[in-house]
């Protein structure tokens, strides 16, 4: 559609248009194939809408206000653990999602750590302790004992 | 042709804005109301139902012409703007608001009566169908010869093909009547952009209309 249509086509479908401007548009629209047929389209389905105006009143029997309010109590959301707290429920999830990584994060660390533990000293660092005083009991033996077998390079 | 894209830089055209801002309309005696309605005061959302409930009622008999259901309809209109209105930003006036909820509950109710129709159709055969189609009231068989019924259902067949933003656009301007400077002042957008968004409807409309007119039997029915 031309610019000169389009500019005051608003007005000119309603029929509020100056005279001039709409002697602008009809001279336009006789020597312009396209555009006459798009605004001859557009002036049907516009002329359709007067079938929308309601040709009789309708009001609203008494007690509608209170009938409103019993549909509103009929819609009113379950409160939910997020609502008790006045949060809204985008951000609960956020809340609840960042909680679990936290979670993960500090168990991995955790079992990170535990799986550390018996590499702990090396079999030279435990032979060089037999010559010690404290070796001479039964639970240093152990220990040493469980150190040789578990230990992994 | 011509692209709209082309139109839109000229001078003149569209460089009008809207003239109540956000901030304006909160300050009139309407949005001190809705202000109080937001607050929880029932009160003033009563105010807002006794001031708006026979346009809304209006607008859904336009759409519908069931006058059995405008009440529930409008009902349900109501019991979404109560459980919305905190929502409700100012960005456009309160009508123009309760009006895009009202049309889009309209069409909402069109949809859930089609597919209705068709899932209690589908269990039937078509010896029952032609039965219950038989019984119907006069009035109901008349309605697709009623030349407005034919032409407010071929309509409302058009609108369901384009946006709910210019769906309530175009029956503001058509059927309300606004001008283009009303509709800028009533949804703070400037009237360039609600020519541009009229303009697209309307290309989309007929269209539509020249898909709907090669089906055969969907134009009145």
């Amino acid at each position: 559609m031309h610019v000169v249509v389009m500019e005051s086509l608003e007005e000119y479908l309603s029929g509020t248009l100056n005279p001039e401007s709409r002697r602008d548009i009809e001279a336009h629209l006789s020597i312009c194939e396209s555009c006459r047929q798009e605004v001859a389209g557009m002036q049907e389905i516009s002329g359709l809408f007067s079938a929308m105006v309601p040709d009789e009143v309708i009001e609203p029997a008494p007690g509608f206000y209170a009938r409103v309010m019993r549909e509103v109590g009929s819609r009113r959301p379950v409160p939910t653990f997020a609502g008790l707290f006045g949060l809204d429920l985008a951000f609960a999830r956020r809340l609840v999602f960042a909680s679990l990584l936290l979670l993960a994060a500090l168990g991995s660390y955790l079992v990170t750590r535990e799986s550390e533990y018996p590499a702990g000293s090396s079999p030279e660092a435990v032979m060089a302790q037999q010559d010690s005083p404290q070796f001479e009991n039964a639970p240093a033996h152990e220990a040493m004992l469980a150190t040789l077998t578990t230990y992994e390079p | 042709m011509g692209s709209l894209t082309g139109v839109l830089p000229l001078p003149g055209f569209g460089s009008k804005v809207a003239q109540k801002s956000r901030v304006d309309y909160q300050n009139t005696t309407e949005g001190a109301l809705v202000q109080r309605a937001q607050a929880g005061d029932d009160a003033a959302f009563r105010e807002i139902v006794d001031r708006y409930q026979n346009k809304v009622f209006s607008i859904i008999h336009g759409i519908v012409r069931q006058r059995n259901d405008v009440e529930d309809i409008a009902q349900q209109v109501f019991a979404k703007v109560y459980l919305s209105l905190r929502s409700f930003d100012f960005r456009s006036s309160l009508i123009t608001w309760i009006y895009k909820i009202t049309v889009n509950e309209c069409f909402d109710y069109l949809r859930k009566r089609k597919v209705r129709k068709l899932v209690y159709e589908s269990d039937m055969s078509e010896d029952e169908v032609r039965r219950v189609e038989n019984s119907e009231p006069a009035v109901a068989r008349q309605a697709p010869l009623d030349d407005t019924l034919a032409r407010r259902d071929y309509v409302v067949k058009l609108l369901t093909r384009i946006s709910e933003e210019e769906r309530m656009l175009l029956m503001m301007k058509e059927v309300e009547g606004f001008s283009v400077e009303e509709l800028a002042e009533k949804t703070g957008m400037n009237e360039n952009t609600i020519k541009v968004k009229l303009f697209r409807a309307r290309q989309k409309l007929v269209k539509a209309a020249q898909r709907l007119d090669r089906a055969p039997g969907l134009v009145t029915g």
